[in-house]
């Protein structure tokens, strides 16, 4: 049930493959050339950054061709010994079942260079006496070790690079329809631009992003943008949360790549693990407290000035709290729950939603009175009752969705369903 | 025991039904008998049977087939200035064909309506008198523009007494079967204080547990249904655990939707009950009351509360340490 989807999604033929085309087109001429006889560059080496395609566009290849691939990885290959047991595979382009093969040698970067193992010269020679294709991945093919694959007589070198964000937007949209997702558009888009080219880190990302939900908000992504600037946010922490002097912890808002809020947020979510004297954490949650009055007060008056004074609490008031306060051993520093506790109730929020509208349908009620008024008692009711809530579900016309739920369980919920038949 | 939620079950369907509001019933009842009906402002709590009165005055006036006549509107889930406009608008301009000339609106916490739907309202409401009147309800009528209400008749409804609220209580409680002990009867009394909606769902929740209703039950059931416990998140401050009682003021806000003038009038009645110095407790009162105000400001709930939150942990730390 739960297959990654970058396996799940992999392209099945070469059409599907993101971007790259000329170097895909390049690839496929050489492979068919073969059959007219072994072409001068026995082997391909395809090098370019981590989750571009070589691996995939090999496969699919393979499979457009209806060629057989023998697959090799980094273990393989390790040693001179591990590489001449398949030597033998090389020497037929035809294998057991007449079909014409391949080898893939992928993660060539993890082969070591080192001249007494003697990897890279037993390739060398497998190649030079191969009978059918042999194709290199690596990621960094200027790396020293790789200095023999470069004569271009002898070898095919091809680069993949980066498809641009609007075709990995592509591979998302037509991802997140198979899955049967809703999306805002500006939700993959975000992925789609932060995987830099990366494809596979993209899909990672969305599917580890909609893991058990049929919807995906812009919301739900956007925290992401922090994930990465972790060391400059983890520094700038520090200065606030340590630092001795106004101007050290002032600095924070300048070096900070983050907006002032979300840069609050993490000082507010962290501050109160770094400071263990009451009366230092009283001072420096008040700090906190009045720069927060400060931005309240720009966004009414439009008085920007105001600012300063809301850089100066946050970030000096912070640091100046602290006299004796010294947290015991080594304090992580933890991503602004309350982003994430936002973003992770969204569905919650619209299950919530439609439920007050049923109540509201029945008991004159807006939707937020329903919900606050009434929702309660139902959970109640629906967890001690099962009869009682039958009745209701009924009354209601509450979905299954709905009472689970209500009922806080799916077990509660079933006996519920149950009852109503 | 019945299908339905009680309080809609036993809700009043015809004004001689209702069990509180004399006055106002009373006044309500000739307007039904004169077969005319003025703009009318319902203000007061919850559960006192604003929304119930409206019903019922449009089913005196017009018999059973009243929802024929009758238009409900939310103004808290619809309270745009378009809604107004266009809904509105075309409810009250259609004339009626039966023998009263006019349709009745009812406009649910209208005090909720922005300023301009107010004044998009009040020019409906001149324009169409002939063929609508406009039953406006609001917890506070202070919150409804002047011109809006010099053109209504105004009704103020207040909370139930001790004796009304127990009258109908204990009467769906004997139509429902349920064994209802005097000592839930004035438990219940003690956590809806004549919010009779409240009451009838705190009854309901009650009865679902299958046993006899006792002060116990009624607390238990309540307990759950409102987890703002405010009381045991101020404890934990005081026990020294901020990080943990941040925690709890986050769920209440975020997860259960408490919204933070509530949280702040009952940190406000529970911190004089607290086991401190008298002094200390006028000096924490008067911080309280700056948060209170900084959030008027527009300041976020949750950074003003757990600013007030540390300091009660400071405060009991003071304490202990002498």
């Amino acid at each position: 049930m739960h297959t990654a989807w970058t396996t799940k999604h992999k392209p099945r033929t070469v059409a599907e493959v993101v971007g790259n085309r000329v170097a895909i087109g390049t690839l496929k001429q050489w492979l068919q050339s073969w059959g007219m006889g072994v072409p001068k560059q026995h082997a391909a080496f395809l090098h370019g950054p981590p989750g571009v395609g070589k691996t995939v566009t090999v496969e699919a290849l393979a499979s457009d061709l209806a060629m057989e691939l023998i697959e090799k990885n980094a273990s393989d290959y390790r040693t001179k010994e591990k590489i001449t047991q398949f030597a033998g595979l090389a020497s037929q382009y035809r294998g057991f079942f007449g079909k014409e093969r391949i080898i893939l040698l992928d993660e060539m970067d993890g082969v070591y260079g080192n001249v007494d193992r003697g990897a890279i010269p037993a390739i060398t020679k497998i190649i030079r006496d191969a009978r059918c294709p042999i194709i290199l991945i690596a990621n960094d093919f200027w790396d020293k070790k790789f200095v023999s694959f470069r004569d271009k007589k002898k070898y095919l070198i091809i680069e993949f690079k980066k498809p641009p964000a609007g075709q990995v937007l592509k591979h998302l949209t037509k991802i997140c329809v198979r899955e049967g997702i809703a999306f805002e558009e500006e939700a993959l888009k975000f992925i789609a631009q932060r995987s830099e080219g990366d494809v596979r880190s993209a899909v990672n990302d969305l599917q580890a992003l909609t893991q058990g939900k049929k919807q995906l908000a812009y919301d739900d992504v956007s925290w992401l943008a922090y994930r990465d600037r972790k060391d400059v946010i983890f520094s700038v922490l520090r200065l606030v949360l340590y630092g001795k002097t106004c101007d050290t912890a002032k600095q924070a808002a300048d070096l900070a790549d983050v907006d002032l809020d979300m840069l609050f947020e993490w000082i507010y979510e962290n501050a109160p693990y770094h400071f263990n004297v009451p009366s230092e954490l009283k001072e420096a949650m008040e700090a906190l407290a009045i720069a927060d009055l400060y931005r309240a007060r720009v966004r009414r008056t439009r008085h920007w000035k105001l600012l300063r004074y809301v850089i100066d609490f946050m970030t000096a008031g912070v640091a100046m709290a602290r006299d004796k306060s010294k947290p015991s051993g080594w304090v992580p520093f933890r991503f602004p729950q309350r982003i994430r506790t936002l973003s992770a109730s969204r569905p919650e929020r619209i299950l919530k939603a439609g439920i007050g509208k049923k109540i509201k349908g029945r008991m004159h009620l807006s939707v937020s009175s329903a919900q606050k008024d009434v929702l309660p008692y139902l959970k109640v009711i629906f967890e001690h009752n099962p009869l009682m809530a039958a009745g209701l579900t009924c009354w209601f016309n509450f979905s299954e969705e709905e009472v689970n739920y209500i009922a806080g369980g799916k077990r509660r919920a079933k006996e519920i369903l149950k009852a109503i038949d | 025991m019945s299908f339905e939620m009680w309080a809609e079950k036993y809700r009043p369907k015809s004004l001689n039904q209702m069990v509180n509001q004399k006055d106002i019933v009373e006044r309500l009842e000739s307007f039904a008998k004169a077969r005319n009906v003025p703009h009318c402002i319902f203000a007061g709590p919850p559960g006192t049977g604003k929304t119930t009165a409206a019903l019922c005055l449009a089913h005196d006036l017009y018999g059973e087939a009243y929802r024929e006549n009758l238009m409900e509107l939310n103004a808290s889930d619809e309270r745009g200035i378009n809604v107004v406009r266009a809904t509105v608008k075309t409810f009250a301009r259609v004339r009626t064909l039966g023998e009263i000339p006019f349709k009745i609106l009812i406009l649910d916490e209208a005090d909720n309506m922005t300023g301009d739907a107010q004044q998009a309202l009040r020019r409906t409401m001149e324009r169409y008198t002939g063929t609508c009147r406009f039953v406006l309800i609001a917890n506070y009528s202070g919150k409804i523009i002047e011109p809006i209400q010099s053109r209504c008749a105004p009704f103020r409804f207040t909370y139930l007494s001790k004796e009304e609220q127990e009258v109908h209580i204990k009467y769906i409680a004997e139509k429902e079967k349920v064994d209802l002990t005097e000592d839930g009867v004035n438990a219940i009394y003690d956590v809806c204080r004549g919010d009779l909606r409240r009451a009838i769902n705190s009854l309901q929740a009650a009865a679902s547990l299958g046993k006899p209703i006792t002060s116990e039950t009624v607390y238990a059931v309540v307990g759950h249904a409102h987890p703002a416990d405010v009381r045991a998140m101020m404890k934990i401050a005081m026990d020294g655990n901020f990080v943990e009682a941040r925690k709890r003021l986050r769920e209440m806000i975020l997860k259960f939707g408490v919204a933070g003038s509530d949280l702040i009038k009952q940190i406000h009645r529970e911190l004089f009950r607290l086991d401190i110095p008298e002094n200390w407790k006028i000096n924490l009162a008067e911080i309280v009351g700056d948060v209170d105000f900084r959030l008027v400001e527009g300041a976020d709930e949750e950074v003003q509360l757990s600013a007030f939150l540390a300091r009660l942990t400071e405060s009991s730390a003071k304490l202990k340490g002498g």
